[in-house]
């Protein structure tokens, strides 16, 4: 009896397997499982750094709430930052509203649930001073995604 | 002020570049990392679309296939986006900052696998698109507990012997890279260099092989 090309031994096997384009995800997923068990495994070594360089504070009464970084505008105001020498204007611009989310913020609780909904929410410290690569990074990638929809969807025209 | 802790694994630093908390560098390593990325992307910006020849078997007939610049301006555009997400991350200093620019070197992969109408392509892309999806969550998610079991994010704070970084951390950069740059997944990449279209295809070989240069460099000095 004539054996079909790549149904021999074992190692054939698992090798057609592999070359199916459809099984590229579900190899991958498989592969991330195993790891993710690996790390559900070493969870409990995993300890919460206490000393954090961008901290946190959640405040439900607050308008700005998960954003609320405290301080006057224009004026100096102490925010942490890896290497403070870099950024020698920090604190400076934290918690400036423009007349708009002012207006927002004093009239409705729900500003911090607005902010990446209008330019010039607040400019937040952490995110334009001191990581503002970051911010470039990710509305880069933004962009090129909606170049890319755009282009598949209106390449028949 | 910036002293890479280990200079056994990649050299003394050359160059520091300071974007805030960010701190970008350029060591002998990923110089060189840099300057071959840079000189791909150059590449691209001058070279213009292979032409394809189809031989008929067993005769002496060929076609040649008709192929424009202006069909692959797409290409073209997204491999020089490719080029330039790879040159960040290249000399990027910051975990998150690498991750970000790791998912836009994914991301403009897909753009230009997706360009294509090859119906065989575009299912590999489709194929790639998941992958790069499900690729997030271990590259985002390797940054976030490198943030809260360290409490930085700067490679030169984590370089030192006095951070310890978790293993689970890294096995998910590194599995995070792999999907994004498709490094280890040449058995879908075929089916993409039989379409037209080279040397923009080689953007995505050239990409996900310095990324994952780049990777087992961040990984070992961690």
């Amino acid at each position: 009896m004539k054996r079909r090309e790549g149904r021999g031994t074992w190692i054939s096997r698992i090798s057609r397997t592999i070359s199916e384009l459809e099984n590229l995800a579900g190899l991958y997923a498989v592969l991330f499982i195993a790891v993710t068990v690996l790390g559900a495994f070493t969870l409990t070594s995993l300890i919460y750094h206490d000393d954090q360089l961008y901290p946190k504070t959640i405040d439900a009464a607050d308008p700005l709430n998960p954003y609320q970084r405290g301080g006057t505008p224009f004026n100096t105001t102490d925010v942490q930052a890896q290497y403070p020498d870099n950024s020698p204007y920090l604190g400076y611009v934290t918690a400036y509203l423009t007349p708009v989310t002012r207006f927002i913020a004093d009239h409705t609780p729900y500003m911090g649930t607005t902010i990446v909904a209008h330019p010039g929410g607040i400019i937040d410290e952490i995110l334009y001073n001191t990581r503002g690569l970051d911010t470039v990074a990710e509305t880069s990638i933004l962009f090129v995604a909606f170049a890319i929809a755009a282009h598949l969807f209106r390449r028949d025209e | 002020m910036f002293e890479l802790p280990v200079t056994t694994i990649e050299g003394p630093e050359l160059f520091v570049l300071e974007f805030g908390d960010i701190v970008n560098y350029f060591t002998v390593y990923t110089a060189v990392l840099f300057t071959f990325a840079l000189l791909f992307t150059i590449l691209v910006i001058i070279s213009r679309p292979e032409r394809q020849v189809d031989f008929a078997f067993g005769g002496d007939a060929f076609y040649t296939k008709d192929i424009t610049p202006g069909q692959f301006r797409f290409q073209r555009f997204m491999a020089l986006a490719c080029g330039m997400a790879t040159l960040g991350a290249m000399m990027s200093g910051d975990v998150f900052n690498f991750t970000l620019f790791t998912s836009m070197v994914g991301i403009t992969n897909i753009g230009i696998v997706a360009a294509y109408r090859n119906r065989h392509v575009l299912n590999a892309a489709f194929q790639y698109g998941i992958v790069a999806m499900i690729a997030t969550v271990p590259l985002f998610g390797s940054a976030a507990i490198i943030l809260a079991t360290t409490g930085t994010l700067s490679m030169w704070a984590l370089f030192g012997p006095a951070i310890a970084v978790p293993l689970v951390a890294k096995i998910f950069l590194v599995l995070g890279v792999m999907g994004e740059g498709m490094a280890p997944f040449y058995v879908a990449k075929a089916e993409i260099t039989r379409a037209p279209g080279a040397p923009y295809v080689l953007m995505i070989h050239v990409s996900s092989l310095l990324l994952f240069l780049r990777v087992v460099e961040i990984v070992i000095s961690m």
